[in-house]
């Protein structure tokens, strides 16, 4: 690992938790398998141990579909995320489904469509325009790595730096796709990192309350 | 080190064990390594065959491997059971071939999309007759790896077929690896044999320069069918079951933390990785427990759990499925301590938390359980 | 087509003989046809594989000095397809029983037809299990007895040539035991065809179909079997083929054959020379 990358590592270790399950979730068709593998991808160039299981079959497919990886400084013993640490609900049926197998101060990202309603909002929860703003940047397709971005800017559950060099090596030899995946990246940090200056995210490892 | 999946990591041990032929059958969670060796296969010259059944496919592996071809199946559940003939075939016939069989929810269609251990005994009983029988399994997509390379030379070194036994959730996680390239592919033509082909003697496929008559029905060292006092297939299948419980190499037993432990869980495959967390709780939280982890489920690696019951007051035995490889368990310890099944079929995994509570309840100094307890 | 050789000795392992047949059992005929086949092709028996499924066909390799696998009830063309496709340089040949190929094999026989896969296939039609003791096969006519039949069979039957036919199969014949002379031209013909080639041959079980159905002994069954069948040319249409049994070559073209169109893939995929 290079070591201009270690200030971001280090900030991903800090705010991570031992071991972190993240649960990415959406309809199938959202791109939310290879957000896994871009998201796994990352933690594995962070030097950490990671454990990616993909839904596989027609429930990949069709309706709310989910992707689950552990990641830890340690071998990871149990494979499977039971309650997410951090969950990402692209959908709305992805929310009804996974929305509460969540740990008790879990960080929740839902894209805005999947809660429609913004009374009420459970602790810990963040809402934002994923598609929406992958809309503005002209390719609802790019919504996976917006949502990464997001993730990542709330938390820095991976370091940014991994993550780009993940979703580079995810686009690569596809040149026409490179360009708006950089731009959907950097447009969900940017809207990770506005969100956690506003009070979302995970503060001191603690998911803060956000009601918008 | 880039993420594989441990179905594709089969497939890439293959290669590195020099499979040069696959037949096989589409299905849940298995699918993957059918798809990978039928990208793999053409271009390095070797033979891929989507067979129309699971009879089928192990037939034409085993066919393939008497034309000299290194071999391979993978299949799940129902093709499992369909492949059980084939595997009575392979085993009279002295086949050196692999069958892999990564385990779903059963019985019948069952839950195809969930683990399950329940083919522990399948694997083992599954054919009619007796016969001998290596079974290895895997926690880990390095493992699986592993264990398919090793998977081929075993079939070649006592010429029988052997099973590596998957479950979905290591099927279908990803893991980093560092596996090397695969090698060049590198078929061996047969060499002329004037030996006779079955028995003690090396495998001779078709076309070394003798003709070689196989059949499933009881037979001599050539071959030839024969019943009564010539049935040499009979003391074949014997004594290569007593070369295997005698191979030291065979191994099969990992210990986790076992030092000092009063207590221990012994499980194997995913069960496996979750008996590591729930040990490593335990112990943090002061209980002298370890584990005992079979990677070679048959033959079943006795010694080592004889002395083990020798060690702990009470052994602990989680698996997916209502009570398979505690059986083993019990007639290695023989009364020497207690031995407690923890069975569940549901097609969810233990989690670390069960397998703590499941511990912690265990008497230390009751004495021998009998009962089972199904989650 | 040259007159067959007598000196079957090359062929046959006469060691393993007398055979588990019954006396006037056609098997022997067709086997004796096999091995004057190889003979007239001048075969290197070591070059070829006799695949047998399970019944009393299926025991027909033991008796042939060439390669034998004596697979499992109704798989030898599984066994056969595997084979090949390692080692097309062998020559296949599968002998099977009409239940062996076409009850609990028919799903490998139309498959193997399906891919065109170069074995040529003998198909001895006995109408019935002889193995296991006179069962109804899916061959037995409507209204002929068995032991699972004996008030006469009510399932249609299968037409192995009709089947074969549909499955696209490049060679397709049929004969009878009665036939001595063509039977082993005709065996010959179907080993030399460059795909699936089967010949159907109707043969006599006297032990079993010809008792329960009052056919009497080997040289009356013979002679049934020349009167159920009428030689017929090529091309034959679909109402000479309902009529009754013709029998003959009723298919022989030349298509894509499944191990060089294997070759040719792997080729495509830049496989070495070594493939
Ligand atoms: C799986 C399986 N099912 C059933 C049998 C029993 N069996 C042996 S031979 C045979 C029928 C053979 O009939 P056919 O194929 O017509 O050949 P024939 O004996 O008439 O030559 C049967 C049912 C078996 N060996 N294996
Ligand atoms: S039972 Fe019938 S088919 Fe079998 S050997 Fe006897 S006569 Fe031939």
């Amino acid at each position: 690992m290079p070591d201009a990358m270690t200030a971001e590592v280090r900030a991903a270790r800090t705010m991570r938790r031992e071991p972190l399950g993240v649960r990415l979730s959406g309809r199938g068709g959202q791109g939310v398998m290879l957000a896994g593998a871009i998201f796994a991808t990352a933690a594995m160039y962070d030097g950490r141990h990671v454990v990616e299981t993909p839904t596989y079959g027609p429930e990949a497919r069709l309706g709310a579909t989910k992707v689950e990886i552990v990641l830890s400084e340690h071998e990871i013993a149990f494979p499977a995320v039971e309650k997410a640490d951090l969950l990402l609900c692209l959908s709305r049926d992805a929310y009804v489904k996974y929305g509460r197998a969540v740990a008790p101060d879990a960080l929740v990202v839902v894209d805005e469509t999947a809660l429609p309603t913004s009374a009420d909002l459970p602790p810990g929860l963040v809402r934002l325009p994923l598609r929406a703003v992958a809309r503005e940047l002209g390719a609802e397709m790019v919504t996976n790595v917006l949502a990464l971005g997001a993730i990542v800017g709330l938390s820095d559950a991976v370091s940014s730096r991994s993550l780009e060099r993940a979703v580079e090596e995810a686009v690569r030899g596809k040149d026409e796709l490179r360009e708006v995946n950089r731009r959907a990246l950097q447009a969900g940090l940017d809207l990770g990192r506005a969100g956690r200056a506003a009070g979302g995210g995970w503060a001191g490892g603690r998911a803060a309350v956000r009601r918008d | 080190m880039r993420l594989v999946m441990g179905n594709e990591a089969v497939a890439l041990g293959a290669l590195a064990a020099g499979c040069d032929f696959y037949a096989g059958y589409p299905i849940t969670p298995a699918s993957e390594i059918l798809e990978g060796m039928a990208h793999l296969l053409p271009p390095r010259g070797g033979v891929f065959l989507q067979m129309e059944d699971e009879l089928g496919a192990l037939a034409a592996v085993v066919g393939a491997a008497w034309g000299g071809a290194r071999a391979m199946t993978a299949t799940a559940g129902p093709g499992f059971s369909l492949m059980q003939e084939h595997i009575g075939y392979a085993a009279i016939t002295q086949t050196p071939c692999v069958v892999v069989d990564v385990q779903r929810g059963g019985p019948s269609t069952g839950l195809p999309t969930l683990p399950s251990q329940g083919d522990a005994m399948q694997a083992r009983w599954g054919t009619h007759g007796d016969r001998p029988a290596i079974v290895l399994t895997a926690a880990s997509v390095r493992e699986a790896y592993d264990a398919t390379i090793r998977a081929f030379a075993l079939a070649e070194q006592y010429r029988q077929p052997v099973v590596l036994l998957l479950d979905a959730v290591v099927a279908h996680m990803r893991e980093p690896v560092d596996l090397p390239p695969p090698p060049p592919p590198s078929r061996q033509r047969p060499r002329p044999s004037a030996e006779p082909p079955f028995g003690e003697h090396p495998f001779t496929p078709f076309g070394s320069g003798r003709a070689v008559v196989v059949t499933g029905l009881s037979h001599d060292d050539e071959g030839l069918p024969r019943t009564g006092s010539a049935r040499a297939s009979e003391r074949m299948l014997r004594a290569t079951e007593a070369r295997m419980a005698a191979d030291p190499a065979l191994g099969g037993l990992t210990s986790y933390r076992l030092d000092g432990a009063r207590l221990a869980v012994l499980s194997y495959g995913v069960t496996a990785r979750v008996a590591r967390a729930a040990i490593d709780a335990l112990r943090g939280a002061g209980q002298a427990v370890g584990g005992l982890e079979l990677t070679v489920l048959w033959p079943f690696p006795e010694q080592g759990v004889v002395d083990l019951a020798g060690q702990v007051d009470a052994i602990l035995v989680p698996e997916l499925n209502l009570g398979q490889m505690v059986l083993p368990v019990r007639a290695a310890v023989a009364g020497r301590c207690r031995v407690e099944s923890l069975g569940r079929a549901d097609g969810t995994l233990f989690q670390p938390d069960d397998l703590v509570a499941a511990v912690r309840a265990m008497p230390h100094d009751s004495p021998v359980g009998r009962e089972a307890r199904h989650a | 087509m040259p007159r067959i050789g007598e000196d079957l000795q090359r062929y046959l392992r006469t060691e393993m003989m007398p055979t588990v047949w019954c006396p006037g059992c056609g098997h022997g005929n067709i086997a004796r046809a096999i091995a004057a086949a190889l003979e007239h092709l001048a075969y290197d028996p070591e070059r070829v594989v006799l695949v047998g499924g399970i019944g009393c066909s299926g025991r027909t390799p033991f008796y042939f000095r060439t390669n034998a696998l004596h697979t499992t009830h109704g798989r030898a063309l599984a066994f056969a397809t595997g084979l090949k496709l390692a080692r097309p340089d062998l020559k296949v040949v599968v002998v099977t029983g009409d239940g062996d190929a076409l009850a609990i094999g028919g799903n490998h026989f139309i498959h193997a037809a399906r891919r065109n896969l170069d074995v040529a296939v003998v198909l001895y039609n006995n109408s019935i299990y002889g193995m296991t003791g006179g069962q109804q096969a899916p061959t037995t006519p409507v209204g002929a007895r068995s032991t699972t039949s004996l008030s006469g069979a009510i399932e249609p039957a299968f037409d192995a040539v009709e089947l074969a036919m549909a499955a696209g199969a490049s060679y397709v014949a049929r004969t009878t035991t009665f036939d001595v002379q063509e039977m082993p031209l005709l065996i010959a013909d179907a080993i030399e065809h460059p795909g699936f080639a089967l010949v159907e041959v109707l043969t006599q079980c006297p032990t079993y179909y010809g008792r329960l159905n009052r056919l009497g002994e080997a040289p009356e069954m013979l002679l049934w079997e020349r009167d159920q069948t009428e030689p017929a040319q090529a091309p034959i249409t679909r109402e000479e083929m309902a009529a009754g049994r013709p029998i003959g070559v009723f298919r022989r073209e030349v298509r894509p054959e499944f191990t060089r169109s294997y070759a040719a893939l792997c080729e495509r995929l830049g496989a070495g020379a070594d493939g």
